[in-house]
């Protein structure tokens, strides 16, 4: 049996790492996946919390039925937005807005 | 077998994947060429169902395959495809150096505090320490979902058809805008054009046709 503490500590990783690239890429599509990681890491996180309390059992595994299925519609959200500011600024980074504006 | 304990096994199984998911996810976030780290990406979120697996909860690994593998990690890719310019890894600017390492002590600290609250933290006088089977009853849980919290799902429903109502028309009035103006039946986008001979036009002669402007 594998326990509790290696999940939330392979969870917190994942959260670290993706926190890691949305504060230091600079392109939109990089910083969507970065935000994809550290929701990957909470569900872990909430699955490993389920599996070792029974009063979690429906309530993990019902969370991460809503988690899933709203992380797809804030992804398609997500692109679109993506689309919208290369349209406007020509690029998908994010400093061009800043420099644009700036001038 | 003789003296093959399951548990070990487990581990193994749970320390492989842990450093096929982590390695992934560096590569997703690292990897020089962008349609490559979305690639990564994908796998690395069919990876973490393993982990749903290992957890015995299998239809949330299914809704994990089937809604990050194929759903999300596809829009990624079609995001990429749909922006040319993202697509070259020589026009991708990356943040000085400072500011990585910053960003770096951040996510190291962070992470640190709470991995070692996930190692300190008395677990066994929170939660059972014994292996707790997650209730593989669909039934209940569909139960569980309509009946119970029924309200949440709807909610949740109109959450979701809101941002993607929302997220069509913010891409329709952009469009919209950059074309300049709507003319003729509702909906239907015109193309600015320019007419060579106004004054033919203006006497009635015969008007060469229009041309449309390249944007």
């Amino acid at each position: 049996m594998v326990p509790l503490s290696w999940y939330l500590v392979l969870a917190f990783m994942l959260i670290g790492l993706g926190g890691y690239g949305m504060m230091v890429k600079r392109n939109l599509i990089r910083i969507l996946i970065g935000a994809e990681i550290m929701g990957n890491g909470v569900m872990i996180a909430i699955v490993a919390i389920a599996l070792f309390n029974p009063a979690f059992s429906f309530t993990g595994q019902g969370l991460i039925i809503l988690v899933i299925s709203v992380a797809a519609a804030h992804t398609a959200l997500a692109m679109v937005l993506m689309l919208m500011y290369n349209r406007r600024y020509g690029s998908v980074d994010l400093g061009t807005s800043v420099e644009m504006e700036g001038q | 077998m003789q003296g093959f304990d399951p548990a070990l096994f487990e581990q193994i199984e749970f320390l492989l994947l842990a450093g096929i998911v982590l390695v992934l996810a560096y590569l997703a976030l690292e990897h020089k060429e962008i349609v490559y780290a979305a690639f990564f990406f994908g796998f690395m979120a069919s990876f973490v169902a393993g982990f749903f697996l290992l957890l015995e909860a299998p239809f949330i690994a299914g809704m994990q395959i089937a809604v990050y593998t194929g759903g999300i990690s596809t829009l990624i890719i079609f995001a990429v495809l749909l922006l040319p310019r993202a697509q070259d890894s020589t026009l991708e600017k990356f943040a000085t150096p400072r500011a990585r390492q910053i960003s770096l002590v951040i996510a190291v600290v962070v992470t640190v505090m709470t991995g070692f609250l996930a190692v300190l933290f008395p677990w066994a006088e929170s939660f059972n320490e014994a292996f707790v089977s997650i209730s593989q009853d669909l039934n209940g849980l569909a139960q569980w979902l309509w009946f119970e919290n029924g309200i949440y799902v709807q909610m949740i429903a109109l959450i979701m058809i809101t941002s993607l109502v929302g997220a069509i028309s913010l891409l329709r009035m952009d469009k919209a805008e950059q074309l300049g103006a709507i003319t003729g039946e509702f909906g239907v986008e015109a193309k600015p054009v320019l007419i060579d001979d106004l004054q033919s036009a203006e006497d009635g002669q015969s008007v060469p046709e229009p041309k449309e402007v390249d944007e």
